[in-house]
């Protein structure tokens, strides 16, 4: 699976690409507008992550490019700029997603999956671990082989797992993936503690194991045994 | 009060004043005047009835019939004590068939050696008509003038001002946020030309001060973002590296929360600048009621996960010209509030109706003084998952679109009533 890292700020782009790359995905990395022409014109990704704000150009012209050469690659705009509009415009012109500067990686990782399982499969996408089965499209979950019900913050915490699988999961990060930059509860963490004790519940209940760790301090990590 | 009808309430009241003093004014003097004709030409009258009296002896002997003035003359037989006397007197006139105001001259006389007493009697209708009909001439005048004076004027303002209205029409249209200079209309008139450049000139300064202040809003953004996303996302690698200890693992943590906090406080300063500013447009029509329909829903869970117990109240769908951004804001930080603040078990209600929106909850009672809850960084709680900004940003949104927001707390049971 190829990446294109489209940012200018070579810091981000780095921690970008050693994060994806534990995932076992290959990224390259270009920091201006005309070395991103360059590429999309001669190779295809199956997933590029998009700085709007670019020192010789507009991140959006390439979306708009990418779209006319009927490129299949996910695209992923980042932006510095907390914008409606740009979002909108964004997404209408043809991108995947839209993600705010300053983002976790868990997030982006979590968005890039997410994309290139909607493109690859054509909707048609479940995820393995271990004995449990995530299908992504119809929003169900199986433990060996059993369906459970989840709610929904449940379902989005566990998918959040299992595309961060042997990650680090801050509770910050958690938090902001299941409700957004607005979350501003002093005790949404209790929250996450809560939805993920029901989780496990739910899980061991079907003989799933229990594989979500907590990590003192920092947060949450799920991992195989 | 319009400025026409300012205008012409002074020119209209010290007309009346003028035309009330001149009135009376010349009336007296008329008045005297002809009085004074009035009174020699009765005398003139004495003198020469006396002269004839005295000289054409066969008018005792004749009768004869005067049909103007009216001569009485009374013989007596001795001196008679009186004075020459002039006086008023109402008599019915039998022509005009009603009582009517006479003048009266009596003297005495002596002739041949035989005593009379005379009196002439004048009539004075032609002098009241005179002055009637002067004093008709004059409130036709003046209502004349009057009436001229409101039309011109209505007529001038109509001409005069029209840079003015425009001018005036041309603010209110003003958008600080749109570009472009304002539509002013050419005039001659000093005061107009003056008013106008002085316009001109502010309107340009502020649009590029506002025009600098969106540029630095903008770039402070995206400067701080920056290396907001380094730190954070160098701190995350950190964090996944199994060679830190717990110690460093903590560290790590710290400048990662305090690098999302920083974020977030950068987020909330610049949209309370960007409503400041005036940079949320695009404003739509929401259902009030299904938008809180579905804010209610999202944090359902979490109002479940704290054992709370909600009341809900919709009677009325009221739609609100807002942006949805805004309103979204608007809505879950007052929520989020009211969710935040509650105590253990506690309660929260909301109602609406058609012009208001009431969000109640139980909750501790808050420290300081309530007047300042509104203010930025006022927070209750130092903890470091609030900003303090939530709650400034509620007022200005509600600021921006005129809607009322009154907080209140009665026995630990908060309020805040939005009406609109």
């Amino acid at each position: 699976m190829n990446i294109l890292i489209i940012e200018d700020e070579k810091d981000i782009a780095q921690s970008v690409s050693r994060y994806l790359e534990k995932e076992g995905y290959h990224c390259e990395w270009v920091n201006n507008f005309d070395q991103a022409w360059e590429k999309i014109n001669l190779y295809s990704y199956d997933c590029m992550i998009v700085d709007i704000m670019l020192p010789d150009g507009s991140g959006l012209d390439i979306v708009e490019k990418l779209k006319l050469l009927r490129s299949k690659s996910g695209i992923i705009i980042v932006s510095a700029k907390n914008s409606l509009e740009d979002k909108v415009k964004g997404l209408e012109i043809g991108a995947d997603d839209y993600l705010t500067k300053p983002f976790d990686l868990s997030e982006l990782n979590a968005r890039v999956k997410a994309v290139i399982r909607r493109k690859s499969f054509d909707g048609q996408s479940q995820i393995i671990f271990n004995e449990i089965v995530v299908l992504t499209e119809e929003r169900k979950v199986s433990v060996k082989g059993k369906t459970i019900s989840l709610t929904k913050k449940e379902f989005d915490l566990l998918l959040f797992f299992i595309s961060n699988e042997n990650r680090v999961l801050t509770k910050e990060s958690i938090a902001e993936h299941l409700w957004g930059d607005h979350m501003d509860i002093a005790d949404s963490f209790d929250f996450i503690y809560a939805h993920l004790k029901n989780l496990r519940k739910k899980i061991l209940e079907q003989g799933g194991g229990d594989y979500i760790q907590t990590i003192y301090g920092v947060g949450y990590k799920m991992h195989k045994p | 009060m319009k400025l026409l009808s300012l205008t012409n309430r002074y020119y209209i009241s010290s007309i009346l004043v003028i035309f009330i003093v001149g009135s009376i004014v010349s009336f007296q003097i008329l008045k005297s005047t002809i009085n004074r004709e009035f009174n020699e030409k009765l005398f003139a009258e004495r003198d020469q009835f006396i002269y004839e009296w005295h000289t054409y002896d066969g008018l005792r002997e004749v009768l004869y019939l005067n049909i103007g003035d009216q001569i009485e003359v009374q013989s007596v037989d001795h001196r008679p004590e009186i004075e020459e006397t002039l006086k008023d007197t109402v008599m019915f006139g039998a022509y005009e068939k009603k009582d009517l105001s006479f003048r009266k001259l009596r003297f005495a006389d002596e002739l041949n050696g035989q005593y009379y007493i005379i009196t002439i009697t004048k009539s004075l209708l032609p002098n009241e008509d005179l002055i009637q009909g002067i004093g008709e001439i004059m409130l036709f005048l003046i209502t004349a003038l009057i009436i001229t004076l409101v039309l011109i004027n209505r007529w001038i303002a109509g001409m005069v001002l029209e840079p003015f209205y425009y001018t005036l029409a041309a603010i209110k249209e003003f958008n600080i946020t749109k570009p472009g200079p304002i539509d002013l209309m050419d005039t001659n008139v000093d005061e107009f030309k003056e008013l106008n450049s002085v316009l001109d000139k502010m309107i340009v300064k502020n649009q590029k001060d506002y025009l600098n202040l969106k540029e630095f809003t903008e770039n402070a953004s995206h400067e701080i973002q920056t290396p907001l996303t380094i730190i954070k996302s160098k701190a995350e690698l950190l964090l996944q590296e199994s060679s830190l200890d717990e110690e460093a693992l903590n560290d790590v943590m710290h400048i990662y929360e305090a690098a999302g906090r920083l974020s977030k406080l950068k987020h909330g300063l610049s949209l309370l600048t960007k409503i400041e500013n005036n940079q949320f447009e695009d404003s739509e029509p929401i259902n009030l009621k299904r938008f809180l329909e579905k804010e209610v829903n999202n944090l359902e869970e979490l109002i479940n996960l704290k054992e709370l117990t909600l009341e809900k109240s919709y009677k009325a769908e009221p739609i609100l010209v807002l942006n949805y951004d805004l309103a979204y804001i608007l809505v879950t930080n007052l929520l989020n509030n009211a969710i935040k603040h509650n105590t253990e078990r506690g309660r929260i209600a909301v109602t609406l109706n058609e012009s208001e929106l009431i969000i109640e909850n139980t909750g501790r009672p808050i420290k300081g003084d309530p007047a300042l809850l509104f203010e930025r960084f006022k927070k209750n709680s130092h903890t470091k998952d609030s900003s303090g900004l939530g709650l400034a940003l509620v007022k200005k949104i509600c600021d921006l679109y005129g809607i009322k927001i009154i907080y209140s707390v009665n026995s630990n049971l908060h309020r805040m009533a939005l009406s609109f």
